[in-house]
């Protein structure tokens, strides 16, 4: 790392780093409030938030927020991203101010980080933060000697409840570079190891001058009751199971309204702008690709944002990293790790801030795995799949055991997910050679009451990222969709016109119906309805008709799209009519032998193929970007592709 | 007589003398957990894997195969 010029005119520019669990993000929030956006670092997924705020009348302060990491020899993906941040000197633009946020109550370990970025010769202030706790577990800290041992200025605060920020502000201002005596010669310093062992020597010293604490801590000790029952190898799992319950309750039982509200809304939309815009291809593109597109994803916004915040208040509590204690030795077996089940869990909600999620697995094999068998977690998108089809093939009055077959279908489907994801981990970590040694050391912090307007912005900004992220994808595949299905080799899509010109002069006809035949017929004879027809006999086997076939293709961008499709196809008025979509496909034959299409048999493969089949742009993109190329997308495309295939294939002909 | 982490049971208390992997040395130096501290044996997980440490009141949790590496002496 490079010195740089520290010269503050009007602007200056924050860097906010510190430990993971330092309340630097809480910092992060108290500072900008709502005044932050958030952006991607070039070339990783990795959340850059950047904010602004005024740190007195003359100068304004433009915020970064930079993964935590505890120190700057890199373990994971966040902290690289940290450390390359830190070590870019080609940004010249403005002064830099490092601020490193330290947990007071911690902080022999927080202060490894500060020495570094203090040998490393840049501007840096200390911000110990959680005072509040080192007076409850009765330490005290003498500032003023911390302050000249380690030679930078030391700010004393309370994040959470805002205290020190004026303090904060006014030595920002002040803010002078002074060269501070550097803690480890560059001699010494040339192996990671041996580096920080030599600062740990000196961190020792530095805390036996600054700290003195009187008996016990007080928070440790009501972290080790609460672990008594939440680490516990039976209650511990009760507790998780039961939390996983109530929050699947939660999210499909809370999230019905404002997704129905959104349903509505992109309904009045489309109308709108059907009948304000003058008709024709525009109008066309707009309403059936675009917005149709568009709303498909974001309905699910309801359930990923509640999604997002149970794991987000989870993870907050400190409760997360338990979890993962406690599932470690199972997901070892499988080549994963107990942070895997942070992703895994997502998955539930959307693979792809699911598969965002996994980069705070160290382990480069642990991570590839879990990003390839995150999508075989059933996300919300397969809801609306799993829902006409169980609905199809199961009548709602029929019981297994005195329950409910549908909900036992849709639970096993959900538990078909996760038991496919283990399976295909341990068969991948066979695959996958790596020689990295798998380490599992992961600190559990201390029971905390959640921050909520951490949490807040959390949902906020990762449904925002989701938003974007899979948004663009989904637009652009359902312009291409949309041109396949409106379009058609030859004059047959003319000729359909023609067909109907006569009736639809006629006054008395039913128009909405009329316009839907039109609608099928087109479909069938389109490009997409093409290659419905072509594939029909790979897809035969399972179970499936060239209807499905184009179904499946459609969806590819999206599952949720299939019911859309379904509805068009078999000329269902209103969209909303699963009543309707059930009726006609349930009298749907096959063309050529005349038998019905939709027998248990098939409605099965179909599940099951939906179940397993990655039919989801969003996150192929989303893999590409994760690991940094096309290799393991496709693999996982193919994979995923063919598990589908051939389990359609089998419970086809068992149940056929 | 140098033993190491993994065969101690919960509520024993150890002083870290030795760590014999790189890797892990600089995660747990990270972490607080440095030689010439002392580790308190919170929990084990059936089977013994994974562990949870404290040093200092920070907890944390490691696997057995780390623990392995850790070479201790009680205190």
């Amino acid at each position: 790392m490079k010195k740089k010029e520290f010269k503050v005119e009007d602007k200056l520019r924050l860097i906010l780093v510190g430990n993971p669990n330092s309340g630097k993000s809480t910092l992060f929030n108290s500072l900008t409030g709502l005044n932050q956006r958030i952006g991607n670092f070039p070339g990783v997924t990795v959340e850059k938030k950047i904010g602004s705020v005024k740190i007195n009348y003359q100068i304004d302060a433009e915020v970064i927020d930079l993964p935590g990491t505890y120190s700057l020899s890199p373990r994971s993906e966040d902290e690289r991203v940290t450390f390359e941040y830190l070590s870019d000197n080609t940004r010249t633009d403005l002064p830099e101010l490092i601020v490193v946020v330290a947990d007071a109550s911690n902080l022999k370990r927080n202060l490894l980080l500060a020495t570094q970025l203090i040998d490393s010769e840049q501007p840096t202030i200390l911000v110990l933060n959680m005072m509040d706790v080192v007076e409850r577990n009765k330490q005290n800290i003498d500032i003023e000697k911390l302050q000249k041992r380690l030679g930078i200025p030391v700010v004393p605060m309370n994040a959470r409840l805002g205290k020190g920020t004026k303090e904060l502000k006014a030595t920002i201002a002040a803010y002078q570079y002074q060269q501070a005596e550097k803690f480890i010669e560059d001699h010494e310093s040339k192996d990671a190891l041996q580096n920080t062992i030599y600062r740990f020597e000196k961190i020792k010293g530095i805390i036996a001058e600054t700290l003195t604490k009187e008996g016990e801590s007080r928070t440790a000790t009501i972290t080790r009751k609460i672990d008594n029952v939440f680490t516990h190898p039976v209650w511990g799992f009760a507790i998780f199971l039961f939390i996983l319950f109530l929050i699947f309750q939660a999210i499909f039982s809370w999230s019905s309204y404002p997704m129905e509200w959104i349903e509505n809304g992109f309904l009045v939309l489309g109308n709108f702008i059907a009948e304000t815009l003058p008709s024709g291809v525009l109008n066309d593109l707009l309403v059936d690709g675009v917005l149709a597109g568009l709303g498909g994803i974001v309905i699910f916004i309801p359930q990923i944002a509640m999604l997002f915040m149970f794991i987000a208040i989870l993870e907050d509590t400190g409760y997360l990293s338990r979890v993962s204690f406690l599932t470690d030795a199972l997901l070892k077996r499988f080549g994963l790790n107990g942070r895997s089940i942070i992703p895994l869990l997502g998955g539930a909600a959307c693979a792809v801030p699911a598969i965002m999620s996994a980069r705070i697995i160290a382990n480069k094999k642990e991570r590839l795995l879990t990003i390839f068998v995150t999508p075989l977690i059933s996300c919300s998108a397969r809801i609306p799949v799993y829902t006409l089809l169980i609905a199809l093939v199961i009548p709602a009055d029929k019981q297994f055991l005195s329950f409910n077959l549908q909900g036992i279908i849709m639970m096993g489907l959900y538990l078909l997910g996760f038991a496919a994801a283990l399976v295909t981990a341990a068969v991948m970590k066979y695959v996958v050679k790596s020689k990295e040694r798998s380490h599992f050391v992961m600190e559990l912090p201390i029971y905390r009451t959640p921050r909520w307007t951490n949490i807040g912005m959390t949902i906020l900004n990762k449904t925002k990222l989701f938003l974007f992220e899979a948004g663009k994808i989904i637009i652009a595949v359902s312009i291409v969709l949309w041109v396949l299905s409106s379009y058609g080799p030859g004059e047959k899509m003319a000729d359909i016109d023609a067909k109907y010109e006569t009736v639809l002069a006629d006054s008395n006809a039913d128009l909405t119906v009329i316009n839907e035949q039109i609608a099928t017929e087109k479909l069938e004879v389109s490009y997409a309805g093409h290659i419905g027809k072509f594939i029909e006999p790979a897809i035969r086997p399972l179970g499936f008709d060239w209807k499905i076939g184009i179904a499946i293709i459609t969806s590819f961008a999206a599952r949720e799209v299939f019911v859309g499709t379904m509805a068009t196809l078999y000329t269902v008025g209103d969209d909303e009519n699963t009543e309707g979509i059930k009726a006609k496909m349930q009298r749907a034959t096959f063309s050529d032998t005349g038998e019905k299409v939709y027998t248990r048999a098939t409605g099965y493969s179909l599940l099951i193929f939906y179940a397993f089949a990655l039919q989801c742009m969003a996150t192929v993109a989303i893999v590409v970007k994760e690991t940094g190329g096309w290799k393991w997308p496709i693999i996982q495309l193919v994979y995923m592709g063919a598990l589908a295939y051939f389990s359609s294939l089998l419970i086809f002909q068992i149940f056929s | 007589m140098k033993s190491n982490l993994a065969d101690y049971k919960v509520g024993d208390r150890v002083i870290l003398k030795n760590v014999l992997d790189a890797q892990l040395t600089i995660q747990l130096y990270s972490m607080g957990c440095v030689v010439g501290e002392e580790i308190l044996v919170e929990r084990k997980a059936p089977f013994g894997d994974p562990i949870i440490i404290s040093v200092e009141d920070s907890f944390i949790s490691l696997r057995k195969d780390d623990a392995k590496k850790m070479e201790v002496e009680l205190s």
